[in-house]
Parts: C-alpha cells; structure tokens; sequence
C-alpha cells in the first residue's frame, strides 16, 4: 500500500504540521490521523523530537475510535515508558479499557486518578463518558449536574449536557445549558441557531417569537446560515399563522417570512447558476416554500 | 574640579570584564536552579470553584445583553437573593497563610533565599577580597563623601574624589543593571532578576490572598445587583432585513480533496 507521503507527494514536516492543525482546531477526522500519524511514527520518530509524545497522544485517540487496537496499545506503551507517572496518560489507559468495553476496570482507574489529585477535570468527565456509553443517560444527566455545580466555566460540559437534555426530550433546561453557552460565546452563531430550534421545538407562541429572533441573530453573525434562513422563514409563518395573534404582529411576520423566502430562492438561484438542472431545482424550492405556507386566514 | 586619574588598562582588562561575566554567569545559573527547585502549587477544588463561579458571573454583567429577559432575571436571582443567593450565602473559611502555620509557604520562602540573596552575598564578598585595594571604575555624576566609605571599601585615600568606587560597587551595579540582559536572553519570566524579586517580596507582604475570595463575592454582588438588562435582540430583526443576505463565497467551485 502506497504510503501518504507517497500518495500526496508532502515531507514529513508537513505531516507534521497537518498533524499539528487538526490538534489546535479539534478535528476528529480519527481515518486521517491514523493513516498520516502511523507513518509518521514509524518512518520518521527520531526527527520529530519531544513533538512526537503529544502526536503518539492524538494517533492513540484516533486509533480506538477506527479500532486499531494494536496501533493503540503501541501508543500507549511508548506513552508509559516516558511518562510512568502521568495522570494524563492513565487517563489514556483508561480510554482504551473503555474502548475495550470494560467498564469496570476503567471505572477504578478513574477513581484512583480521583483519589490522587481531586481537581482533575478529565477523569470525571470520562465517567460521565463512561454512563453515557452504558445506556444510562439519567445517572450521567445527574454526575453532568453535580460536575458543572462545581466547574461552572467548562463549555465542552455545558454543551454535552444540553445534548443529554434534547436526548430526553427536556427542552427547558437544553435551553439553559444553551444559554450559558451563548453569553461565553457571543458570537458563535452555531449556538444561536441550536437554541433557537430547541425553543421551536418547546412551541408556544412565545418561545416562536424568541426562536425567530435567535434564527434572526444567527443569520446576522454568519450569513450564510442556511439552516437560519429556514428556521427564521418557519417560525415566522408559524407565528403568522396562529389565530391568537393581533393583525400588527401577523403582518409583521408575513413580511419576515416573504423577505426569508425571496433570500432562500436568491441562494438556490446562486447555487445552481450555469448549470441546467437549475431550473428544476429553482422550481421545487419553489413549490416547497409554497406548501410549507401555512395558510393565513 | 577633580583631577583625572589614568587607570591601567591592565583594569579594564581583568577587573572590570571578569566581574561582568561572574555575574551574568551565575545570573544565568541562578535562573536554571530556580527552576528546579520550584514546586507545584496545588490547588483545592474550592479554588478552582471560586474562581469560575467569579468569571460566569462576570460574564453574566457582560454579555447577560445576548440572553432573554427572563433567563437573565432568574441567573441574577440565583446570585443575589436575599435568603438563599450565591453570593449572600457562601461565606468561605479564611485562613491567612502565615509562614509558621503553612509548611509549603515556609520551604518557599527559604528557597527564595537561597537562590537569591545567599549568592549575591557569597560573590560579593569575594570580589571585595579579591579585586582589592585599586580603583576600579569612575561613576559619571559627583557623589558627596558620605558615599566614600560604601562604595570604596578596600581604598584608604582620603583625598580620593568619592565618584571613583571599588570594584564591589561595580558588581552591585551589574547586578541591577544586567536585568534587561536576562530578559533578552531567558525571556521575561526569569528567575535571575533579582530586583523584580525584591519588589515582589515587598508587596506579597502587604496582600493578604485567600480573604480576597469572599471580598470577591461582595463586589460580584454589588456590581450584578447594578446591572440592568438590555436585550441586543430588540429589533434584530429591523437591522437583518434593511439589506439582502451576503451569499458570496457560499458555493465556490473548488472543493478541498483529500488530506493535503
């Protein structure tokens, strides 16, 4: 089999910066990390100097999740030798029992980290990993809880709990954790739009007037933002279409509606310029945000 | 007006450039045995709670403008009630760290003596014993003669203009003057700039660190009970709708293949 410095025709430096890029911006591209990393371990480990310990980190993280379990055990094994006393490489150990469906054992390597250094953040959440990987979504729901009480700034943990919500259908406090989440990352429009579809999905006309208003906010930080766009023209023709409303806030929302509609034919007029199944594709667009309408009496 | 003496180049050559290198060099050494001898700081749990509960509520006065009135009222209730807030009710045990009581603080402080004020003592001596009983240099402003019998230990002239000073002052002045080399050359964090070390001293005296935390949690609830909500999403959408979206970019040709 060809190798990737073959195949792409790059040095080993570039690998290794590649390599580098996909650690800084959390990439979990794990097929790729394996096949570039495993060459770079075996061909080129001397040249790398102390760089290559946190790459054997990265490779043995992306081998459990494609199963190379020998790639992983290797890893793992130089990881030990280096660093015999290293919390963060029992962490690693523990991942890989974990990989290995034993729960229990890598439980009580957990623990002894625990015991150890009480503040090490990574050993509880790979519990809480640990519960949601067996099935029991409400035990891990209340470790997330007793967690996030006690390190209230962790947004990875933030975000992890408002998915374990929408898991269960518990959209009120999805809509908190998003929240948090909102006011560290203002200008994220990604959790602008989340929050704005779970509070479509609780219902009730004010949580659509909040939804449409966040959709609005996620359009205006990205606005390219197609999901947004879509969001922003549902729930305004929702609104519009409920009977509860005064005749004011009905117009308003039509007109919000017909400006998201105009936007989303602009962008599909854009997508398929030049080419001839445009036409076809314009008109189901067309069609579809006819049908979507609900009507308006 | 002073009269100018001529010294032996002989000086320059083996007093005052020797006593440059002795001291950068042992600077430098200073900085790499501080190093090792640094211990971690450990801290509880308590503290790192502390101090995230302090930047969420901070980041709740900054950007509370971004989350819904309601969601924005209960996190402020939370914080400030008068029963059962936050900030009310978490009093935190404070202890200050003397250094009898506190072992870790004593070991540190006795390491910071010794990498510092031992040395500088040591080789200070030493210079004056050796470098003896010549002039070595001539500071360029006039002293008073109250400086003479500091700044010229082994000279016994009286009539000596006090500006001309031993070869131990010279040292002194390397010491301090040779801080900006050790930035160049360590980077800025280092653990050779004595003076840095001597104005820390002098001002960790004076603050007192753990009853900062519930002083801490009093101006948190002063400043959130200030705090007002402004919805940024009042007319949001007035300002999406004054112009058409910017879809440029959005459907390029090119496609990213493959890794590289």
């Amino acid at each position: 089999m060809a190798t990737v410095s073959e195949l792409y025709d790059v040095t080993w430096e570039e690998m290794r910066d590649k390599l580098r890029k996909w650690r800084e911006e959390n990439y979990r591209n794990s097929e790729q990390i394996v096949d570039v990393g495993e060459e770079l371990i075996n061909e080129h480990a001397s040249k790398l100097g102390d760089d290559v310990w946190i790459i054997y980190e990265q490779v043995m993280i992306a081998a459990l999740d494609c199963s190379r379990d020998d790639l992983a055990w290797t890893c793992l094994q130089e990881l030990k030798r280096q660093f015999p006393d290293s919390h963060r490489v029992k962490r690693l150990a523990g991942m890989r029992l974990e990989a290995l469906e034993r729960y229990e054992d890598a439980n009580k390597l957990y623990d002894s980290i625990l015991q150890d250094d009480a503040t090490n953040t990574a050993a509880r959440k790979r519990k809480i990993a640990i519960l949601k990987a067996q099935g029991k979504n409400t035990e891990a729901i209340r470790e997330l809880n007793e967690y996030l009480e006690q390190f209230v700034g962790d947004q990875e943990a933030w975000h992890e709990l408002s998915e374990l919500y929408i898991n269960e259908h518990d959209y009120a406090k999805a809509a908190f954790c998003l929240e948090e989440l909102m006011m560290t990352n203002p200008h994220n429009h990604l959790y602008c739009e989340q929050y704005a579809e779970v509070k479509y999905t609780q219902g009730g006309l004010d949580n659509l007037e909040l939804s449409r208003k966040y959709f609005a906010q996620a359009l205006k930080l990205n606005n390219r933002n197609m999901r947004a766009l879509f969001g922003l023209y549902m729930s305004a023709s929702h609104i519009a279409a409920s009977p509860k409303v005064s005749a004011k806030v009905k117009k308003d929302n039509v007109k919000y509606a017909a400006w998201a509609g105009a936007q989303i034919n602009r962008a599909y007029q854009l997508a398929g310029r030049g080419t001839k199944e445009n036409k076809c594709s314009v008109k189901a667009v067309e069609e579809m945000l006819e049908s979507m309408q609900i009507t308006m009496s | 007006m002073a009269p100018e003496l001529l010294l032996d180049s002989n000086i320059r050559l083996w007093v005052v450039l020797p006593i440059v290198f002795i001291t950068f060099l042992v600077g430098v050494i200073r900085h790499y045995v501080s190093i090792l001898l640094q211990s971690d700081k450990k801290l509880t749990l308590e503290q790192v709670s502390d101090s995230q509960v302090l930047i969420r509520s901070r980041i709740l006065r900054e950007n509370g403008k971004y989350i819904p009135k309601q969601s924005f009222l209960m996190r402020k209730f939370y914080f400030n009630n008068q029963e059962d807030g936050f900030f009310k009710k978490t009093k935190r045990k404070v202890v200050p760290p003397s250094p009898m009581t506190d072992p870790s603080m004593l070991t540190d402080m006795m390491k910071g003596n010794v990498t510092n004020v031992l040395p500088m003592i040591l080789i200070g001596g030493w210079i004056n014993w050796t470098f003896s009983g010549f002039v070595t240099t001539k500071v360029p402003f006039p002293l008073t003669l109250r400086f003479k019998p500091m700044l010229q230990q082994g000279i016994e002239l009286l009539s000596l203009d006090a500006s001309w000073v031993s070869s131990a002052s010279w040292y002194f002045l390397n010491v301090f003057g040779l801080r900006s080399m050790y930035s160049l050359i360590l980077g800025q964090d280092n653990g050779a700039d004595q003076s840095r070390i001597m104005q820390e001293q002098m001002s960790g005296a004076a603050m007192a660190m753990p009853a900062d935390t519930n002083k801490a949690f009093k101006a948190e609830w002063e400043a959130l009970e200030l705090t007002d909500h402004q919805w940024a999403l009042e007319s949001i959408e007035e300002e999406l709708m004054s112009k058409e979206l910017d879809l440029s970019g959005m459907f390029s040709r090119e496609l990213p293949t493959g890794i590289f």
